[in-house]
């Protein structure tokens, strides 16, 4: 490490070094170079996720995540996972509804033996009944942990399906019950050939190589492969919400609770920044609007404005949530009516320049923050680049919330957060006996 | 020694405080963690939770700001004030920009130094930690780890949550917090760290003048590092729960403290049995073989005393009896015959290949810092830590294992619907039937 010069650190900006590649066969390469530690993040993003499915095969992207550490034609289960382990690595992969990555942080050395395994289970992915059924039983165990048996788990499936009448955001990630259920080993091979290409791939290297040594290495292991050419691409859109829905979520708890959502936007809209500042502005902190108005004084155990901040942020337009947990004793439609009165103020007094000051410095911070690990500046480049095409833009990013004015945070809070444009959950706690009668949770 | 390990500098304040510091130059960042080293061992034993609403209350309120005031000026920095228990520490951490580093040293200083107590602050705290346990106990793996630390600690000093359980929400008060603070803040028994991009000799000039003069308070309690006079009979306990869908299952056995000279073949030995992902043989069991989980974990939980050995996982409420009785067979069968060469060069391979991603980032190398000073590792542990690991033979990692992992003497908690699962559990051993916390 080099010692710390005294910096002029108050204009400070991300200045991270991308360098693209294309492969012929349609593969994008992004390598970031960073010699601070002798260790890369290597990243492979497939653009697939539970937006590309269909009812009835819901979760076969996230099992098929799971599918592809079952084994090749040379590797048993799960050795791809070991096999890296044994030199230091951090393995593991994750599924969204835009795409499923995997990634591989370890020493700079073993980066080829990454590639060749990830290449390896691309072209040569063992997939057999057994393998197949076992893992399927694995993502069933998931679901009840994530969803059934979580507090909040349902409440949030049922308020995505209640917001979401024709767009695939409707649905969980994770799958429905009876569509994990019913999926084939056929399902999985015809997704597997549409989806697990170099065309449809984006690889992401992050740390102390070279970049050209970095393409060369690329280029060996995956410059052979045959790509089918992208996926057609794939345009789908919830239509306008006209009137409030609401829908009430019987289970047991100790709590009562509500949760809500309204259509905003995707990644690759301007008003992403200011929505994701006024969610900060609500929520983030002890000194934010929600915290001072409900939790400090003890009416919500829990409430929050929450809209993943870019990259983070959905492709195509997403749910701005609340998430409201009465404190007990106290009236959650109290609660509900109050926060609503409290949004509606916003609205029309507007805010003070020293809260939207406050959301930016917090936004800077948690910016710079993941930028000292590479893992975290390649997902940030790579998932700039699969959800809007430019790379580059995390480059920009402290500047975009800071061109965000007052006026923009009211404009949005009131072209967004309306009645209209509302879906609302309400979790109402039952007995285990009332539970059990109600019928299974799945 | 790695180029890449950073040098770590030490200054003692003319108040006795240690200071510890790393510069970091990655991104303009920093990291302030203040460090008590008495944690919730500490908490009277009618009073779960008086360590972490001690160290939570500090950041309610100074003598220069209120709650709300003191909210704004470190969020107004980006920054974020953490102040949290832990067992054998207290942590109060204030991490933010490089750029805010002199305001940021003077609000945690302020924050340790000169805590306004607020009376009106504390109900509004006890309602927050109600609701917070509401919420918690509906979780299942939450109330399955609360549940089996405190079944299985019998009131000794680790039995009960960090964060407090139902009854202390009567129970304490805020004399409790005050007196709490006036014993176990002091210098003597504290370390200050900053990583950052922060040069030393600003740290250390900064460091003088806003801590050199705190004279807190004292003397601390004694250490405890005795292990507990008893823990809970080895057994099959169960707690009912009808409307689940899984049961979580937690056991274990008392494990050893951190200075015990087992630790390095400990981790090695856990790493192959349950730690290791993928590359552990519960993992390889229980979820790849035979899918009947999501995800296992066991772990030596290594603290200044004796803490627990504990494997945790979860299942379909069918096949609770199975896991269970597979988890013992895994775990005999590394007690007896250890493990493989190839199984231990690659779990060495893994801690030495990973050990510079645990110096990736500020808030990493300043937890490392404080378990260091904590434990007393001595300044160049992580200059030997790659030896050490690699120094570890196959013989000593058998005895390790031999000595100390009891399969046949397991505390086992399960929380599911007994309809689903007792008869199945009752063929492998008397189901004892527990009530709720």
């Amino acid at each position: 490490m080099t010692r710390a010069e005294p910096l002029n650190l108050s204009g400070w900006q991300p200045a991270i070094d991308i360098v693209p590649y294309r492969l012929e066969n349609g593969l994008h390469l992004l390598v970031v170079p960073d010699e601070s530690l002798p260790v890369v993040s290597l990243q492979l993003h497939y653009q697939v996720g539970s937006r590309n499915e269909l009812p009835g095969i819901t979760g076969i992207s996230h099992l098929f995540e799971h599918l592809m550490f079952r084994g090749t034609k040379e590797l048993g289960p799960e050795e791809f996972a070991r096999l890296l382990q044994a030199k230091g690595g951090e393995i593991n992969a994750f599924t969204t509804k835009d795409h499923t990555s995997y990634f591989e942080n370890l020493p700079k050395e073993h980066l080829e033996l990454a590639l060749s395994l990830e290449v390896d289970r691309l072209a040569n992915l063992k997939l057999d009944e057994e393998n197949f059924q076992t893992e399927k039983e694995v993502v069933i165990s998931e679901r009840k942990l994530r969803s059934v048996d979580s507090p909040f788990g349902l409440v949030e499936e049922q308020l995505y399906s209640l917001a979401y009448t024709q767009h695939p955001y409707q649905w969980p990630v994770i799958g429905r019950a009876q569509d994990l259920r019913r999926l084939t080993l056929a399902d999985c091979l015809a997704y597997y050939r549409t989806y697990y290409h170099p065309g449809n791939l984006t690889v992401v290297i992050a740390g102390d190589v070279r970049p050209e040594e970095a393409r060369e290495l690329v280029e060996k292991h995956f410059g052979s492969l045959k790509s089918p050419g992208s996926p057609a691409p794939l345009e789908v859109r919830e239509p306008p919400q006209r009137g409030e829905r609401r829908s009430v979520f019987k289970k047991v708890s100790q709590v009562e609770a509500f949760f809500a959502g309204f259509h905003v936007v995707g990644l690759d809209h301007p008003d992403i920044y200011p929505l994701t500042l006024l969610a900060v502005v609500l929520s983030g902190g002890r000194a934010s609007r929600l915290y001072q108005e409900f939790v400090r004084p003890g009416r919500a155990a829990d409430l929050e404005a929450y809209l993943a901040p870019p990259p983070w942020s959905a492709r195509d337009p997403d749910l701005f949530l609340i998430r409201a947990v009465a404190a007990p004793g106290t009236d959650l439609a109290g609660l509900e009516a109050d926060l609503w009165s409290s949004l509606e103020r916003l609205k029309t007094e507007g805010l003070q320049e020293a809260e939207l000051a406050r959301a930016k410095k917090i936004l800077k911070a948690q910016t710079v923050q993941g930028l000292a690990q590479n893992f975290y500046r390649g997902l940030m480049v790579g998932l700039f680049y699969l959800k809007t095409g430019d790379a580059q833009r995390i480059n920009g990013l402290l500047q975009y919330y800071e061109q965000v004015t007052r006026d923009d945070l009211i404009r949005v809070a009131r072209n967004y957060l309306r009645e209209d444009n509302r879906s609302v959950v309400i979790l109402k706690p039952v007995s285990a006996e009332e539970s059990l009668a109600l019928g299974e949770l799945a | 020694m790695a180029e890449y390990i950073p040098p770590l500098y030490q200054e003692t304040l003319a108040n006795g405080l240690n200071l510890l510091g790393v510069e970091y130059s990655r991104v303009p960042w920093v990291s302030l963690t203040f460090m008590v080293k008495r944690g919730a061992e500490c908490d009277p034993p009618d009073k779960a939770g008086v360590a972490d609403w001690t160290a939570e209350f500090l950041t309610l309120g100074t003598a220069r700001r209120s709650q709300r005031q003191l909210a704004e000026d470190v969020e107004a920095l980006g920054a974020r004030l953490k102040a949290r228990a832990g067992w054998d520490a207290t942590y109060i951490s204030l991490e933010g920009l490089a750029e805010d580093f002199t305001a940021l040293m003077t609000l945690l200083a302020e924050v340790v130094q000169t805590p306004r107590f607020p009376e009106e602050e504390f109900p509004l705290l006890r309602e927050r930690r109600r609701a917070e346990l509401a919420q918690v106990l509906d979780d299942p793996r939450e109330l399955a780890t609360r549940y089996f630390q405190r079944l299985f600690f019998q009131g000794a000093p680790y039995g009960h949550a960090v964060r407090g359980e139902p009854e202390s929400l009567e129970a304490i008060t805020l004399v409790d917090l005050v007196a709490h603070y006036g014993r176990e803040y002091t210098p003597e028994a504290a370390t200050l760290v900053v990583v950052g991009m922060v040069p030393r000799e600003q740290v250390v000039q900064e460091a003088g003048r806003t801590w050199g003069g705190w004279r807190g308070g004292g003397p601390a309690s004694p250490t405890y590092t005795a292990a507990p006079s008893r823990t809970c009979p080895p057994g099959l306990y169960l707690l009912d729960r009808p409307e689940l869908a899984q049961s979580e299952i937690r056991l274990g056995h008392l494990g050893v403290p951190r200075q015990h000279s087992d630790f390095f073949p400990l981790r090695l030995v856990n790493y192959i049995l349950g730690e290791g992902g993928f590359s552990s043989r519960l993992m390889l069991r229980i979820r790849s073989e035979l899918g009947l989980t999501y995800g296992i974990r066991s772990r030596f939980h290594f603290r200044r005393a004796p803490g627990p050995f504990t494997v945790a996982t979860f299942t379909p409420a069918e096949n609770t009896g199975r896991v269970v009785r597979e988890i013992q067979a895994v775990m005999q069968e590394v007690k007896e015959n250890g493990v493989t060469l190839q199984e231990l060069t690659e779990a060495q391979s893994y801690y030495v290949g990973h050990f510079p991603l645990s110096l990736e980032t500020p808030w990493a190398l300043a937890r490392q810092i404080a378990t260091i000073d904590l434990h007393e590792l001595g300044w160049d542990y992580l200059c030997r830590y790659c030896e050490q690991i690699k120094g570890v033979t196959l013989g000593a990692a058998a005895q390790a294992a031999k000595a100390h992992l009891q399969p046949e003497a397991l505390v086992t908690l399960v929380v599911g619907p007994a309809a689903k699962i007792s008869q199945d559990l009752g063929e492998l051993a008397p189901v004892i039937q527990v009530g709720e916390i």
